[in-house]
């Protein structure tokens, strides 16, 4: 292979050389983007589990009392039994859990979406702690509130009020704003989860439908191996029956209803014909280059150059010229990322994952999850993009280096 | 073959399906020796050429250059035997267009294992014995066409070959510009001893050979 000749041989074909480059890194561009648009998309569904610590939320549905007064527990959160809670913790691949209970508690002059949470958990609504605009969080063993930010100021509460909820007083120390945080599991109260197992516990409208026993929760926050996160989530459904609302990065992938989100054989398939096509223009326009070149293959052959010589030299220029299409096409792909980084994009929260009173302002709204689409492209993608056009360089330029190479130099030099 | 030839074929044959356009055709060419092939267009003087230079293979008989049976070689032992013993010169030049007068004539030395500037050195010396020194940067569509063929005389003699082949050198030259280049190989001839074979239809050009081969119908008649 001669560095020299093959520069001037590309060179010289300016115009096909870049035809063969620029067609090649379309392809190339479009392999990284739509690749890169499908993790976006990936890493967009995991986000609004990945706000409350967790990468599978657990619910169960079930009744709601005919008449709804004191505690109830939502329709799509009712009783998980402690044992059924336990067995879940032992499957293999969970490797923490969070919890918490839910209950609309309909007062005679007001109703509250209270959420029973944690203190100390980096799993689940316990994450409330940054999200903490004045005042403090709950302390141990105190019966204390927190009060969501809007809340609050829609019906003047402020800071170390009390309030009253299911005839039980809770100081206010202090404000949340969850609204800036994870959309799950979002209330207008939170208090301490012993609290709000008291009040389900002694609700007997509660229990006429969902028979509930302190240590019993609703809404269960996991963390899993990410591997593992599809089977384990058939494996709840199992503990839990039919009636498990089993949310996974996948099910959020699934509303986001996008072609990539929908599928990675849609983004494959894309991907593997926007390879096709370019690969079939690099090849037509090195095909057509090295056609030209019969002759001056003939000569080369006469003054002594070997097959192998002459399919290097081919072979050299055309993995130069995928190389650089490939270079371009990341660099197209790049800026193409960057652009796309600026799109917002609106996960739907399922109602029952935030269940609100639909009687009450806001309740039949649809929640949203906004963020920007985290578009990038990893190195791996760049590397392998590289890697692919360095290949399709190789076999295009062997496969038609090795068909001219067998051409004969009498055939093609025979004096015109 | 005798002690001092260069090159032989015995009982040369060609055909192209049916058309046998070199028939049973024996020839020897000494070491150092000018022979001129001459005859009619499409008598097989060039089917010939390319047979004995190891170009193209023959249906029949044997060619042996500098002592070595060439008939049964493979392709890449036949190139790396021409790269070697061998020059060509070609009567539409076949000058690479993206190379410059200097690449063009280190063209057989690409694919051997020197440096660059040892390739240029060789090729800048030989351009000078063709009076083409202050040429050597010039792509081919910058040369005349005298100056393009001095250029492939040089790269035909770039690998120090035992013998040269020309078809029909002076072909696509005007009558002054083809006397200068076999002005040029008949001093190559004489100076440095370079056998030659020489393919032309032009009885003038063959006279200042040491010998004449006429062709006719695919056979030698004289």
């Amino acid at each position: 292979m001669n560095l020299r000749y093959m520069m001037k041989e590309l060179y010289y074909q300016k115009r096909r050389t870049l035809m063969s480059i620029l067609g090649l890194s379309i392809g190339i561009a479009l392999l990284i983007v739509l690749n890169s648009l499908s993790l976006a998309y990936r890493q967009a569904a995991h986000v609004p589990l990945k706000e409350i610590g967790a990468d599978i939320t657990v619910q169960r549905s079930g009744d709601v009392p005919k008449e709804l007064a004191g505690p109830v527990f939502p329709c799509s959160a009712v009783t998980i039994r402690k044992e059924e809670v336990e067995k879940i913790q032992k499957l293999s691949g969970v490797r923490g859990m969070g919890t918490g209970l839910l209950l609309w508690v309909f007062d005679p002059n007001r109703a509250w979406i209270v959420l029973g949470i944690e203190k100390e958990n980096s799993i689940g609504p316990s994450l409330l702690r940054s999200s903490v605009t004045e005042g403090r969080f709950l302390e141990d063993g105190k019966p204390e509130a927190l009060v969501e930010q809007a809340y609050a100021r829609q019906f003047g509460i402020r800071l170390n009020d009390t309030i009253s909820v299911a005839d039980k007083r809770f100081p206010v120390v202090g404000f949340v704003d969850a609204s800036r945080a994870a959309k799950i599991a979002v209330a207008n109260v939170y208090l301490p989860l012993k609290d709000a197992e008291d009040m389900a516990a002694s609700s007997k409208e509660l229990q006429s439908v969902s028979p509930y026993a302190p240590g019993d929760v609703n809404l269960l926050f996991i963390k899993a191996d990410q591997e593992k996160i599809t089977g384990l989530a058939s494996e709840m459904k199992g503990i839990l029956g039919n009636k498990a609302t089993v949310a996974t990065p996948d099910s959020f992938l699934k509303l986001l209803g996008s072609l990539f989100a929908l599928s990675d054989k849609f983004t494959l398939a894309a991907s593997l014909i926007a390879i096709i096509v370019a690969v079939l223009i690099a090849f037509k326009t090195m095909a057509g280059n090295i056609a030209e070149r019969a002759r001056e293959i003939g000569v080369l052959k006469a003054v002594g150059w070997t097959n192998r010589n002459v399919v290097s030299q081919l072979m050299s220029e055309s993995v130069i010229q995928c190389f650089m299409a490939g270079i371009l096409g990341l660099l197209i792909a790049l800026m193409a990322s960057f652009g796309l980084s600026f799109m917002k994009v609106n996960i739907p929260i399922p109602w029952e994952m935030s269940p609100t009173p639909h009687f009450l302002p806001g309740g039949g709204d649809q929640i949203f999850k906004t963020l920007q689409l985290p578009v990038h492209v990893p190195w791996s993608l760049a590397f392998f993009a590289i890697l692919l056009s360095i290949i399709i360089g190789g076999m295009t330029g062997g496969l038609l280096g090795r068909h001219i190479s067998k051409i004969k130099p009498s055939e093609v030099l025979r004096h015109d | 073959m005798t002690k001092s030839n260069i090159l032989s074929g015995t009982d040369l044959s060609k055909k192209y399906g049916d058309l046998e356009v070199v028939k049973n055709v024996s020839l020897a060419i000494d070491a150092g020796e000018f022979v001129c092939l001459v005859g009619k267009s499409g008598c097989g003087k060039t089917t010939l050429l390319s047979l004995i230079s190891g170009l193209e293979k023959p249906s029949k008989g044997r060619v042996s250059l500098d002592g070595r049976e060439i008939t049964t070689s493979s392709e890449d032992e036949l190139a790396l035997f021409r790269r070697d013993n061998v020059g060509f010169i070609f009567q539409s030049f076949n000058l690479i267009p993206t190379l410059s007068a200097w690449e063009n004539v280190a063209l057989p030395l690409f694919p051997i294992k020197m440096t660059s500037e040892e390739r240029r050195r060789r090729a800048t010396e030989l351009l000078g014995k063709m009076e083409l020194g202050h040429r050597i940067e010039h792509l081919p569509s910058a040369l005349s066409g005298g100056e393009k063929q001095r250029v492939a005389i040089a790269r035909a003699l770039v690998n120090n070959p035992k013998i040269i082949f020309a078809d029909e050198p002076t072909g696509n030259l005007d009558s002054s510009t083809g006397e200068a280049i076999m002005g040029i190989l008949n001093k190559l001839h004489k100076e440095e001893g370079v056998a030659i074979l020489m393919v032309t239809h032009e009885d003038e050009l063959a006279k200042t050979a040491n010998r004449l081969i006429r062709m006719k119908d695919g056979e030698i008649m004289s």
